[in-house]
């Protein structure tokens, strides 16, 4: 098998789904029909999400990253991830830590948090595309070549920080077929394992991320009910806990040193491993005031479950609200999975098992299992055919979405754990006479006011013509695609006079500031840059050719008198130019032979949508067929009984 | 908003099948979902998605008796807009308002028995009203024309309904928030 990897130049690249997780990350593929994790080149499965910034401008990823945390702690970002998509002024920056952030100059600049790093700015984004890197290039030691890529997220990430890692992954360069929610990925990967049916709960508690999943798996369908979570708690806040009690413990008090407090959380978190396994473990702790003086400490699991028990339970109102928004009661589930290294803790596991009332399923790997998922969905999506016929994901979207109207109330429009892709349209009038702009401020989250959810976007509609008041009709459409990604449309109706917005939720870095990134990145900047659209030009333009061959091959019948030709026609071109060596022909190539194609999608698709339906209604049919015969039997006893009382 | 029996492919009236619904839809998101749609070009790629949000779109609507109520009230051309919406009559809402006044004394006493009682109640007065609009929507009429005045007299049901919807949300914010204060 790995022969044919080696030697066959035909061999498609080969899709990979990667776990990003808080503490570490993992990359998997799939081969022959199995998901598999990909070691990295020192045979680690598990890679520490740690990046090191060194002084020379250079970076150092993974162990050896997280052996240098503890001397650097400022220049090495450890639990990225929880500062992922968010501004510089939230709470997160503020927990017990060790680095420095920069104050924003800008209010651009304080839409996303900045570390500093030897002086510079170091968004999370940055640092998160650091870490795929490192991803990669274990998958390309294993693979020929690295096909389009699925990262999960957590699925209580709202827009921002989903937007956000789908920048990291293009940082990284890597296509990002789809950001997959983490509990799905596990029980895509649980499911398929086992063969299952049933109604399961997925509890997945992480380094730095919460989040619950009520699914119902039947039949290769895995369709989500109700999702919800804490995209800030985690396994780092038992760490914190158990460091402040450390610190008190070696007599220092308030702020202190980076060093010290790395050295605390570093401390905390071996000795929550350790109370995985003993009741009671001893600890080596620095007596404040004296260079090498230490002394030893005893911390039992009783202490430690004390310290932990309100961070757990807050997982609990979590869990509630999922089973009550899902409509199921704890005792119809038929399994709850573990997911996420937190769940290794004994008190989280006695936890989940109280709330759910049942003991949780005890047969999957909590820290592979969402890798493994991940790539089963990118085989999929790269076009395993026998898988697509048979699996379908329908996730939802986890946190509500809104408008901000009259008085700061964020109406909403969306409601959270709608099935995605989902969209809705919402009608809006001016309020004064001659108002020519209209402003929109799209949140997400589910309290009453508009300044208690997350801003998403603030846009202003200009060029409504004038008018009094209440007459334009502005039309705002709201569309979040498979990814949980929303898009916002806003036109104007009366005039006849379409305008057209199209929004994208900023959190801080703008299409044009990745561009700029990835242009630095790269050591010849333009030219490589353009190198990386021709190939990537190529991989879809064999994509599209081989999509639209298999068109032709089943629904030719549908090609309206000359659009074969032209169809035909723009798969030549396309070809010619796959040849050739200029990435903006070769884009605009494939936008043609789209074009070419895109009436005949449209009755390809009604085609399929009638043969869904059609499938259907052959039962249907049945069914009355069968009700018919009960009214004629009806009909016949009725002039039976006239007949004998005549 | 398009018509979602017919995005469905399903007769439009009020009583459904649902589980019959729910595999429609699921049969539809087979053909239409966007993850069946990776590879295609980036227009078919839009296309789907426009449509897969349709269906979702629709199951969301069928799935719920009031907009599915709301959506045959629109097929059969009646306009539904705010300040023209069907008003309930007055007996009703003073009813209504002596319920809201109990329900918040419930919540005050964090009384679970007289919630639990309190929404068994109104409960009953959905199923009732439930039944009641679905007899005029699914009616038929005579003809067209009574077929329409049965989804006039359908209307203060439908009011009602969205009333009881109200009440029943606020009965389960109430019990999330006794529940969530539980140690």
């Amino acid at each position: 098998m790995t022969l044919i990897d080696i030697f066959d130049p035909k061999a498609r690249p080969t899709p990979i789904g990667i776990d990003l997780g808080t503490t570490n990350s993992l990359v998997a593929r799939v081969r022959d029909g199995k998901p598999f994790v990909i070691d990295d080149c020192n045979g680690e499965r598990l890679v520490p999400s740690v990046v090191h910034y060194d002084a020379r401008g250079g970076t150092t990823v993974g162990h050896a990253a997280k052996r240098l945390a503890q001397a650097h702690p400022r220049e090495t970002i450890v639990s990225v991830k929880r500062f992922m998509g968010r501004g510089a002024d939230d709470p997160e920056t503020r927990r017990l830590g060790p680095y420095e952030f920069m104050a924003p100059s800008t209010p651009e600049e304080a839409k996303s948090v900045r570390f500093q790093v030897r002086g510079r700015a170091v968004t999370p984004v940055e640092v998160s595309a650091e870490l795929l890197k490192e991803l990669r290039t274990s998958a390309e030691r294993e693979l020929r070549s690295v096909g389009p890529a699925v990262i999960t997220v957590p699925a209580y990430f709202d827009d921002a920080q989903r937007q956000a890692t789908k920048d990291a992954g293009r940082l990284a360069g890597l296509e990002v077929l789809r950001l997959l929610n983490e509990p799905t990925a596990a029980a895509l990967a649980y499911g398929l394992d086992k063969q299952q049916n049933g109604l399961f709960a997925v509890y997945d508690l992480g380094g730095g991320t919460f989040d619950i999943t009520v699914l119902l798996l039947d039949d290769g369908v895995f369709q989500v009910k109700s999702t919800g979570g804490d995209s800030a708690l985690g396994g780092d806040d038992m760490d914190r806990a158990l460091a402040g009690r450390l610190l008190a413990e070696m007599g220092v008090e308030g702020a202190t040193e980076p060093e010290v407090v790395r050295l605390a959380l570093d401390l905390a978190r071996d000795v929550k491993h350790r109370l995985t396994e003993s009741p009671a473990v001893e600890v080596e702790i620095p007596v404040a005031g004296s260079a090498d003086a230490t002394r030893q400490i005893t911390v039992t699991r009783d202490e430690f479950d004390a310290l932990v028990a309100p961070i757990v339970e807050r997982t609990g109102v979590a869990c509630r609200r999922a089973l009550r928004d899902a409509g199921v009661q704890a005792s119809e589930l038929t399994g709850v999975i573990l997911v996420g290294g937190s769940t290794r803790v004994p008190f989280v596991r006695s936890y989940v098992a109280r709330i759910f009332g049942k003991e949780p399923l005890g047969d999957i790997d909590p820290d592979e299992v969402v890798a493994l998922g991940a790539a089963i969905q990118a085989d999929i999506l790269a076009g395993s055919q026998e898988r697509a016929d048979e699996v379908l994901l329908l996730d939802v979207l986890p946190l509500s979405l809104g408008l901000e109207t009259m008085g700061g109330v964020a109406e909403k429009i969306l409601p959270r754990n709608t099935t995605i892709p989902t969209g809705a349209r919402q009608t809006f009038t001016t309020y004064a006479d001659n108002q020519t702009g209209f402003d929109l401020h799209i949140v997400q989250g589910e309290r009453e006011m508009a300044s208690d959810c997350r801003s998403l976007a603030r846009f202003t509609l200009k060029g409504i013509p004038p008018m009094p008041a209440g007459l334009a009709r502005l039309e705002v459409t709201f569309r979040v695609d498979a990814d949980g990604l929303l898009s916002v449309t806003a036109k104007e109706l009366t005039t006849g006079v379409e305008q057209k917005v199209e929004v994208k939720p900023s959190y801080g870095l703008t299409d044009e500031q990745v561009e700029e990134m990835l242009l630095a990145a790269l050591d010849h900047g333009e030219e490589d840059l353009e190198q990386r659209r021709l190939v990537e030009g190529r991989v879809e333009a064999d994509r599209v050719l081989l999509a639209t061959r298999k068109a032709l091959a089943a629904d030719a019948d549908l090609l309206e008198a000359g659009e074969r030709e032209r169809v035909e026609e723009a798969m030549t071109a396309l070809e010619q130019a796959m040849k050739g060596t200029r990435a903006g022909v070769l884009q605009r190539r494939i936008e043609a032979l789209d074009e070419a194609t895109h009436g005949w999608a449209g009755r390809r698709m009604d085609r399929a949508v009638a043969r869904a339906i059609a499938g259907r209604q052959v039962e249907d049919l049945e069914s009355e067929v069968a009700h018919s015969k009960g009214v004629d039997q009806h009909v016949a006893e009725h002039r039976a009984n006239a007949g004998g009382g005549g | 908003m398009n018509d979602p029996f017919a995005t469905l492919g399903v007769e439009p009236r009020f009583g459904l099948d649902l589980r019959a619904v729910e595999q429609r839809h699921r049969e539809l998101s087979r053909t239409l979902h966007p993850d069946r749609y990776a590879g295609a070009p980036a227009a078919e790629r839009r296309l789907a998605l426009g449509r897969a949000i349709e269906v979702n779109e629709a199951w969301r609507v069928l799935r719920d008796p009031i907009r599915r109520a709301e959506a045959l009230v629109a097929l059969a051309g009646v306009t539904l807009r705010e300040e023209a919406a069907p008003k309930a009559d007055p007996a009703f809402l003073m009813e209504i308002m002596e319920l809201r006044e109990e329900l918040s004394e419930v919540a005050r006493k964090k009384d679970r028995g007289r919630l639990a009682a309190l929404a068994g109640q109104v409960r009953a007065r959905e199923e009732k009203a439930l039944g009641a609009l679905g007899a005029l929507l699914d009616s038929g009429g005579d003809d067209a024309k009574g077929a329409a005045k049965d989804v006039e007299k359908a209307l203060p049901h439908l009011a009602e309904l969205k009333y009881f919807r109200r009440f029943l949300d606020e009965v389960s914010a109430i019990e999330e928030d006794l529940t969530d204060a539980l140690p």
